[in-house]
């Protein structure tokens, strides 16, 4: 009787993990196979069932490659300017500041609002006619002309991007709030006495102690930029021309406007692959822990 | 005593379950998505509409689905994929290749047949050809209008233009042009632009500029739509043209790559521009964002500039029966009805969108006598209708994705339309 428990009780685990692993199977697994097998059959009916085709064509397309090339100015900006204002918000957020849930919740508002309703918002807010920016800095004089924020070649992508810093900082600066009140206070105290700047002390505490952290949000927000949709869709939809191109804006565009099923599905891989690469560093460090 | 009151209420139970069931098995419901019913006018028309349908069918429940304009080919198309497509939606002529192709259309030619020889006559041919799919009427044809040039009369005279005299070439068009862009404040800076135009890759662009590809004598494609056709002089010369009207001219307003159908007509409903291309809708949604412009007195209609010809760009919409539909009969009671001659007039009364019934468009004095209808229906024998191939909608970003280089200056209008006509032939021959 009591081997027949020990059975049981080491194998009880299969019915509590079962329900979770089929729900990711059918959630994760099955569109991720289902967009494999699209990605290496042929765009036109014929004899062959299984091809490369669709990601020698994405080699040989030169709107993928300036599409891959803006994703990663795009994703290297925003995630950059998610941290440098992250980390600046939260440390302001760390201190002995009045009223600080209020604050909190005002650096947390842009985070709430959707990818579409923000893209919706900015671009009205930058039309060279209605626009509130330009009307601002018309009154002010700094300019002297509407400036085409979203229609001019120099400025189209970093309007965009200035758009996803306002919306995304919000999601970097909680990680690293958390991160820096996991440091204990004693340090920065020593620090002091042993006569340490507040660069110093920034510099060799501060960032040794979020160096976690870091990892977390620089990964996590990656992914999410590299993925950022909505918000490019609702401004600009790739233009003028391709210069607000992303990968994500691309592979809606393949699948549901030019409906080349296949040839998106090769997109949507290798996105995920580089996702996959991105994602390591991550990896590698929760396992360490674990 | 007990006992015998338990039975008796699990049998009213049942019985209350039985009859309910039975009910709703007698009662057909149906799924019926527009992009129309997110437009306040519209929705109302269309409650009225299913109304009426309710009370005639008694047995057959509507649920309406609104769906945004932009995105209903993508809800329809995952919702067909996956087997649960609206029993009758409604898109564009334009998609129903892409539709026909992947099988999201059903063969409607057995409950035409059996509505009796001549069913179809009532509707123009070219609706009904577009409708079909070898051979075989695979939808119903909805509104059927033409572009035309949407001008404001009071804006004209305070330009010393006569609003009874629109611009009949795209020279003399320009020449308006150029007199309504002026600064009407006297601070010295242009705010009142001659003419609004997309420049955005969203749908109606390739309505508004086909007016000026057409009637300058050139095309998209070739007529057997294997090649692009815009290596041509008449085509590279309407792509300036177009383009120069922004880069050259300035008598558009700024940003206008950025510009979708939506903020163009805000545009001319406040004042910011004298003239655009629009069609049946343009006036109600003009009136609805600024009532103050009196949009129905102050506007008035032309038919577009030519240069070389008279054309204009035709919209055609379509209703579609799902496939998947587990109610053909039923759905096709429905089709019948939103294309029939009283609703069809019904939809031209409440929305002023002309019909692709004959006996509608050609015929009903309530279009006849309307200022805006009635340009249009004039308009019908010059329409031309985009490439209805599968292509079409990566062709069209292709040439947008061009002429949005032009605009903005990264290339000159003659190598961006190279570069255009150049991929468009790589994607025709894949």
């Amino acid at each position: 009787m009591k081997r027949a428990i020990r059975i049981k009780d080491r194998h009880m685990w299969v019915f509590f993990v079962s329900p979770g692993v089929l729900l990711l199977i059918l959630v994760l697994g099955f569109p991720a196979i289902t967009s494999l097998s699209y990605s290496i059959k042929p765009e036109q009916a014929g004899p062959v069932s299984y091809t490369l085709s669709n990601y020698m064509n994405l080699l040989k397309d030169p709107f993928f490659s300036r599409t891959f090339w803006n994703t990663g100015i795009f994703v290297f900006l925003s995630v950059a300017s998610h941290m440098v204002l992250g980390l600046a918000v939260a440390m302001v957020l760390n201190t002995a500041l009045p009223a600080k849930p209020l604050f909190r919740l005002i650096a947390l508002l842009p985070w709430v609002v959707p990818d579409v309703v923000a893209g919706i918002i900015w671009k009205w807010m930058y039309n060279p006619i209605y626009g509130a920016i330009n009307d601002f800095l018309l009154r002010i004089g700094l300019i002297n002309t509407p400036v085409e924020w979203l229609s001019n070649p120099a400025l189209a992508l970093f309007s965009v991007i200035l758009v996803n810093l306002w919306r995304g900082f919000p999601f970097v600066m909680l990680i690293l709030l958390a991160g820096l009140q996991a440091i204990p206070r004693h340090l920065y105290e020593a620090a002091g006495i042993d006569g340490a700047s507040r660069v110093q002390s920034f510099f060799h505490i501060t960032i040794p102690g979020l160096r976690k952290m870091i990892v977390v949000a620089l990964a996590l927000d990656i992914v999410w930029e590299v993925r950022r949709f909505g918000l490019i869709q609702a401004m600009t939809q790739g233009g003028p021309g391709v210069l607000t191109e992303v990968l994500s804006t691309y592979t809606y565009k393949q699948y549901f406007q030019f409906f080349r099923f296949e040839y998106a599905s090769a997109i949507a891989v290798v996105m995920t692959v580089v996702l996959l690469l991105v994602s390591l560093p991550y990896i590698w460090m929760i396992s360490q822990e674990e | 005593m007990r006992k015998i009151r338990t039975i008796g209420i699990c049998a009213a139970v049942l019985l209350v379950a039985f009859s309910f069931s039975s009910a709703m098995a007698a009662q057909v419901s149906l799924r019926f998505s527009d992009w129309h019913l997110t437009e306040d006018v519209w929705n109302k028309s269309l409650n009225e509409g299913m109304d009426i349908f309710h009370k005639r069918n008694p047995n057959i429940k509507v649920t309406l689905e609104p769906v945004s304009y932009g995105e209903k080919e993508t809800k329809y198309t995952v919702e067909s994929m996956a087997g649960r497509a609206p029993d009758v939606f409604h898109v564009h002529a334009f998609s129903l290749p892409m539709f026909f192709s992947k099988g999201f259309a059903k063969d409607l030619t057995p409950f035409i047949k059996k509505e009796g020889p001549g069913f179809m006559d009532a509707w123009y041919p070219l609706p009904i050809k577009l409708m079909k799919h070898k051979g075989r009427v695979h939808a119903m044809p909805g509104d059927y209008m033409t572009m035309v040039l949407f001008y404001n009369t009071e804006m004209f005279k305070a330009a010393g233009l006569d609003p009874n005299k629109p611009p009949k070439t795209w020279d003399e068009f320009l020449a308006y042009a150029k007199k309504l862009t002026r600064d009407t404040d006297g601070d010295g800076k242009v705010d009142q632009w001659g003419f609004g135009t997309l420049g955005s890759k969203s749908p109606g662009f390739s309505m508004r500029f086909g007016p000026f590809l057409w009637s300058f004598g050139g095309d998209y494609l070739t007529p057997d739509m294997k090649h692009s056709a815009l290596d041509s002089p008449k085509a590279k010369e309407a792509f300036a043209f177009f383009v120069e009207l922004y880069t050259k001219h300035k008598v558009v307003p700024p940003g206008m790559t950025a510009m979708g159908a939506q903020d163009v007509r805000t545009q001319f409903a406040q004042k910011k521009v004298a003239m655009i291309l629009g069609s049946g809708w343009t006036p109600p949604i003009v009136n609805k964002i600024n009532p103050d412009l009196r949009a129905f007195e102050v506007l008035k209609a032309a038919p577009a500039p030519m240069k070389r010809k008279q054309a204009t760009a035709i919209w055609l919409s379509s209703w579609v029966m799902s496939p998947n539909t587990k109610h053909p009969k039923e759905a096709w009671e429905l089709l019948k009805f939103i294309t029939s001659k009283e609703i069809e007039l019904k939809w031209f009364v409440d929305n002023r969108v002309t019909s692709s019934r004959k006996d509608v468009s050609g015929v009903a004095p309530e279009i006849l006598n309307d200022k805006f209808a009635s340009v249009m229906a004039s308009q019908l024998p010059y329409g031309k209708v985009e490439p209805q191939i599968k292509q079409w909608p990566e062709i069209i970003d292709t040439f947008t994705t061009s002429l949005q280089e032009a605009i903005v200056g990264m290339k000159t209008p003659q190598k961006a339309l190279a570069e255009a006509h150049k991929r468009i032939n790589a994607i025709l021959a894949r």
